[in-house]
Order: structure tokens, then C-alpha cells, then sequence
């Protein structure tokens, strides 16, 4: 059989992913996490002086230990089974990836192992975000300056 | 499907929740002078959903919520209606937030008929609060 | 490229251990025996797979009464970086030993060695088998096991399980290897490691072809064809390529894949089982049984393994994949 010919039976055995099925899914857990999160933040602003600008410190580093938790009873890699992007996109996915990457290199010590790892997964996360920040605000700061839009 | 089957209600209810708060928009409280006049230059602003006014002395405290989909903007709506009322009573020390924060406390001052001296304390902290950066 | 034996080498014994989530494998049953802990109450799941090896070894010596000092040769390999499972094991063991890496083919080409070890006449008795633990070969070749990623429906889960095969001279009353077939790398330019069933399909067609047309064969003179891991897509395809060849699909039923009925119909795994824990730990359990009890006469394994690593898919090579048989036959 030929290679072209393997892959168009490959194409037909294949089964499409339900890409309008997961869409639903993750819509559905990703706002269910973002509706938890509004919660953490009303809760904040709500018992404590925080205001709508500084409660969300205070609300992802909530979230991202309820991530802890879930990830360290397994139970994170099931709903991110389910949900997919729903899971992932959130910041509970950043939690996620860090605290998966620190709990699997345990075994290899604490400096090289948790330490070395921790971002092995949230690395380019981290830096893309803050590579991408850089250039927003730079375009920002340039069309500012051209007079095209203001601050 | 288990799941999604357990969500649904969740989700239902929460629509519901949401859904049956329509109270009243425009609150004031302390010195009623000028409230008329507050009151008019708030609903010529199409952004504003509901609004506290607090007013002492001679200071004003304006706490408002902003449309949802006009959020985007707070920040620069916050300050139109700034130079707006600072324009208007510029003999005034007017203060205008559109932090939920701000909105709630001063709602909770109203309720709780917070007596006059301790009010401008409170308000202070707010003020502060509100500067506040992350 | 098939190789005939003519002493015929007998599996006189085996041993199969697996972790606590294969006992919802339907093979359970035939497991030597299955533990609660995947890391067989070690510090690291590398050293649950390195006594999870020595267990396997262990059963099988103590059914066949053998000590390891009787012992000639140690065969076998499992999917860590290095091995280092399977070289510990071998250093616990004290038995001359060399390691193989065909990916999850490993669970056969050791037994193909140890084969040819035993036909020349240079050993007595040798073990060969394969071995693989989840958590180990996950956080390898894929994401860390807590990580939540959605896999596709392509995907296989990897066995936690040890499979290994005392082989010695002839003996009538038990399994005996007749002939075997090494097979060739085999890339169909695929490059997707959630859909490994297909990169291995191709490699395992091949080496059965090959291995029936040199032995003068049809599909209809094996009772049993047993592919090692392709999982339920993957062996779907193989009876797609074998329908394309002019087989009809009625007399491709003595074709089944280990992977894809080890963990049944159950959708958490998505295609079926993977690993080389997987083709080892079928093989030597429920197939020698099955033999040992006259179900089958004529077995024909073949083991499948994907040759990719987790650097070679991210630098956007192809998954190349092989397939090693033995036939199997039982008086």
C-alpha cells in the first residue's frame, strides 16, 4: 500500500473531533470557573478593603490554590479531560501546569527537580505574556504619541 | 453529559438570581440640597445604571455602576463625569467612583444611617481605598 | 527475513504483574498479580518499575522452579530514558543481561534473542520480556500526569505492567516458538503522538505479510493473531489494509489487538491500552494460557512499537514504527 493511499484510510477511520461538542463544554466549565471567580472577588471587595481594581490579586491566587487542591486529588486532569480549553484557559491552567510540574519532579529533589521544572509547562506562558504585553503597549504608546487615540 | 446535566440547574438559577433586582437607581443621602440637580445630571448619563450620592458638609460622594457593556470604559467614564461635576459645583469637593466597592459601602453607610461625624471618617478611608493602586 | 527454529524453544513459564488501574483490564484474571500501589511502595515511580520488572522475573522463575544463578541470559527493556528500569532490575537480578529497545516491540524481539540464544545452543534457560509504568513513560513523552490536557480520542494509555518469559529447550507439553519474523522500521508519515495506532498499523501489516508469504501461510492457518498495542483505531486500520490487499474481511477473525480489548469498552482510555507492559503482559498471560489449555495450536504475536521520542516529534519528524512476530504453536 502506498503511503498516500494509507493516509486517505487514515482520514476515513479517524473519527472528526466533536469540535462543536467540545466548544460547549469548554464554554460551559470555563464559565463556570469565571462565575467561582467572580464570587472569590465579590467575597473580597465584599468582607475586606479591597476594591474592584486590587481584589484581583487576592482572586487568582484564591483560584490558583483551589487549582492546587484539585490537581493534588487528580481531579484537575478530569476536568481537563472534559473541558478542554475550559480548563486550560483560566488561570486555574496556569495553576494547573505549574503545580503538575512541581508534584511530578518531587522525585528529583527540590532544586533541581521542583525547581528546575516548575515552569517547564507555564515558561512560555509566562513569557509570551509578558513578551505580548511589551508590544501592546508599545503600538499603544506609539499611536498615543502619533495622536490617533488617547490613554 | 453527567456533569452538564448537573450544571444546568446551577446555571438557571443563577440567571434567576440575577434577574429579579431591580431596585431603586438613584439614592442620596445626608443634606438633600441640590438633590433634584445630582439626580438630573446622573440620568443624562446614558452609562450610568445606579448611583449613591453621599453628601456632608461640603463634600459630595459619588458612587455609581456603570452599564455593562460600557465597563470597558470605567475608567475614562469615571473621569468625564469627574470634570463634569467638578465643572458644576466648583466650590465642592466632589469625589466620583465607579468601583463596586466604593458603591457598596456607600450603600451600606445610607442603610446603616451612619451618624455625621463618623461618616467623614469613613468616607476618607474610602477615598484612600479607591486610590489604592494593585 | 523469517527465521525458522528448528529445536523449537519452549516458554516454560511467565510472570505478569500490573498496577492497581489494570485490574479493570479484562485480562486481569490472567495477571500473576496485580498492586494497589504504582509505585509498588518505592520513592519514585522509576523504582516501582524497576521491582515491578523483578516481580515479573521472580513469577516466573518460581513457577518453573529455577533459581537466577540457572539462569543464562536476561533479555528485555522498557520505554524510560536509558532503561534504567530494566538495567536496575538486571543488576538486582545478577543474571548476564542485555537490554533492548524496539519501543513496545520490545515484549517480542527479546523473546526473538533469547530464540536464537536458546537455538545455538547457548543458553539454558533466559528471560525475555518487556515492561511499562504509566506514570514513568508519561511524564516522559507527554505532559506531567496531574497536567490537564484533553487528549484526543486517538489516544492510548499507557500500561502499568511487566510481562516476562522463561525460555528454554523444546518441551511438548508447553508453547513452542516455531518461527519469527524481525521487522523493518516502517514510516507512513505520520506525526501525531496521540494517534500512535496508526503509525504502527503499516509496520505491523508488513512483518505479517512478510512473515505469511516466506512461511507459505494464510491468516486462516493461525487460531490467533494478536497484535501487540495498535488500539482500536489502529487495528481497524489493519484490517482496512488488509481488505485493501484483496483479504476479505470475513477471514481477517483471527485478528485481534491486545490494545484495544485490554481495558474493554471503556471510554476513559480512549483507543485502548499502550506500552510495552501491554503486548508483554497479554502475551504471557492470557495467550500461554489459553495454549497451555488447547484453546489455541497456532499463535501468531505480533508486537508493535512506535520508535519516537519526545524530542524527535517537537523537532517535526515522522513517527517511524516497527513489528516483530513470533509464531507460537502448541502439539
Amino acid at each position: 500500500m502506498e503511503k498516500e493511499q494509507y493516509q486517505q484510510l487514515e482520514q476515513n477511520v479517524t473519527p472528526k473531533p466533536p469540535y462543536f461538542k467540545n466548544v460547549a463544554k469548554a464554554f460551559l466549565v470555563g464559565g463556570l470557573i469565571c462565575t467561582i471567580g467572580q464570587a472569590v472577588s465579590l467575597f473580597y471587595i465584599i468582607f475586606f478593603d479591597f476594591t474592584e481594581a486590587t481584589a484581583g490579586n487576592p482572586t487568582v491566587s484564591t483560584i490558583i490554590f483551589f487549582a492546587m487542591i484539585l490537581t493534588g486529588f487528580g481531579l484537575y486532569k478530569k476536568i481537563g479531560q472534559f473541558a478542554g480549553a475550559g480548563s486550560a484557559v483560566p488561570v486555574s491552567g496556569f495553576g494547573n501546569a505549574v503545580i503538575s510540574a512541581a508534584i511530578e519532579h518531587r522525585s528529583e529533589g527540590l532544586v533541581l527537580g521542583v525547581g528546575g521544572n516548575l515552569f517547564k509547562l507555564a515558561g512560555s506562558v509566562v513569557l509570551f505574556g509578558v513578551v505580548s504585553a511589551f508590544f501592546v503597549a508599545l503600538i499603544k504608546y506609539i499611536l498615543v504619541t502619533i495622536g490617533v487615540v488617547s490613554w | 453529559m453527567k456533569l452538564l446535566g448537573m450544571m444546568l440547574p446551577l446555571l438557571v438559577s443563577l440567571s434567576l438570581l440575577s434577574g429579579c433586582g431591580e431596585k431603586e437607581k438613584f439614592i442620596v443621602y445626608g443634606s438633600p440640597e441640590n438633590e433634584k440637580e445630582v439626580e438630573a445630571i446622573l440620568k443624562e448619563q446614558k452609562y450610568v445604571d445606579k448611583t449613591t450620592v453621599i453628601q456632608y458638609d461640603n463634600s459630595m460622594l459619588v458612587a455609581v455602576q456603570i452599564k455593562p457593556w460600557d465597563k470597558w470604559k470605567k475608567a475614562k467614564l469615571e473621569k468625564k463625569l469627574q470634570k463634569k461635576f467638578d465643572e458644576k459645583y466648583p466650590n465642592k469637593d466632589v469625589f466620583v467612583s465607579a468601583d463596586y466597592k466604593i458603591f457598596y459601602e456607600a450603600n451600606k453607610i445610607k442603610r446603616d444611617q451612619v451618624e455625621d461625624n463618623k461618616l467623614k471618617e469613613k468616607i476618607n478611608k474610602l477615598k484612600k481605598l479607591a486610590k489604592e493602586e494593585t | 527475513m523469517v527465521i525458522v527454529f528448528q529445536s523449537k524453544p519452549s516458554l516454560l513459564a511467565a510472570g505478569v504483574v500490573a498496577g492497581p488501574l489494570e485490574k479493570r483490564s479484562i485480562f486481569s484474571q490472567h495477571f500473576d498479580a496485580t498492586y494497589d500501589d504504582e509505585r509498588w511502595q518505592m520513592k519514585t515511580n522509576e523504582q516501582g518499575h524497576r521491582k515491578m520488572v523483578e516481580e515479573a522475573c521472580e513469577f516466573a522463575m518460581k513457577k518453573a522452579g529455577v533459581k537466577n544463578t540457572d539462569i543464562d541470559y536476561f533479555m528485555g527493556g522498557d520505554l524510560v530514558n536509558q532503561m534504567t528500569p530494566t538495567n536496575f532490575a538486571a543488576r538486582d537480578l545478577d543474571i548476564p543481561f542485555i537490554g533492548l529497545f524496539s519501543a513496545c516491540a520490545t515484549s517480542i524481539s527479546s523473546v526473538i534473542v533469547a530464540s536464537l540464544l536458546t537455538e545455538i545452543g547457548a543458553a539454558n534457560f533466559s528471560l525475555a520480556g518487556a515492561s511499562s509504568q504509566h506514570n514513568a513513560v508519561e511524564r516522559q513523552f507527554r505532559y506531567p500526569i496531574n497536567y490537564g490536557s484533553q487528549k484526543p480520542q486517538t489516544a492510548q494509555w499507557t500500561v502499568t505492567a511487566a510481562g516476562y518469559a522463561l525460555i528454554g529447550k523444546h518441551h511438548e507439553e508447553y508453547p513452542s516458538i516455531e518461527a519469527a519474523t524481525v521487522g523493518k522500521s516502517v514510516d507512513y508519515g505520520m506525526d501525531d503522538p496521540f494517534h500512535m495506532g496508526a503509525a504502527m498499523a503499516p509496520a505491523a501489516f508488513q512483518t505479517i505479510q512478510s512473515h505469511l508469504e516466506q512461511r507459505n501461510q494464510k491468516i486462516y492457518h493461525y487460531d490467533l493473531i494478536l497484535t501487540g498495542d495498535l488500539g482500536q483505531l489502529g487495528l481497524k486500520l489493519l484490517k482496512g489494509m488488509f481488505v485493501e490487499s484483496g483479504i476479505k474481511s470475513e477471514e481477517l477473525k483471527p485478528l485481534r489487538d491486545a490494545g484495544a480489548e485490554f481495558y474493554g469498552q471503556d471510554e476513559t482510555f480512549q483507543s485502548g491500552a499502550s506500552g510495552a507492559g501491554c503486548s508483554a503482559a497479554v502475551f504471557f498471560s492470557y495467550v500461554i494460557q489459553q495454549m497451555r489449555a488447547g484453546t489455541y495450536k497456532r499463535v501468531l504475536l505480533v508486537a508493535t512499537g512506535a520508535l519516537l521520542s519526545p524530542l524527535s516529534f517537537q523537532q517535526g519528524e515522522t513517527i517511524p514504527c516497527t513489528a516483530h512476530a513470533i509464531e507460537i504453536t502448541m502439539k
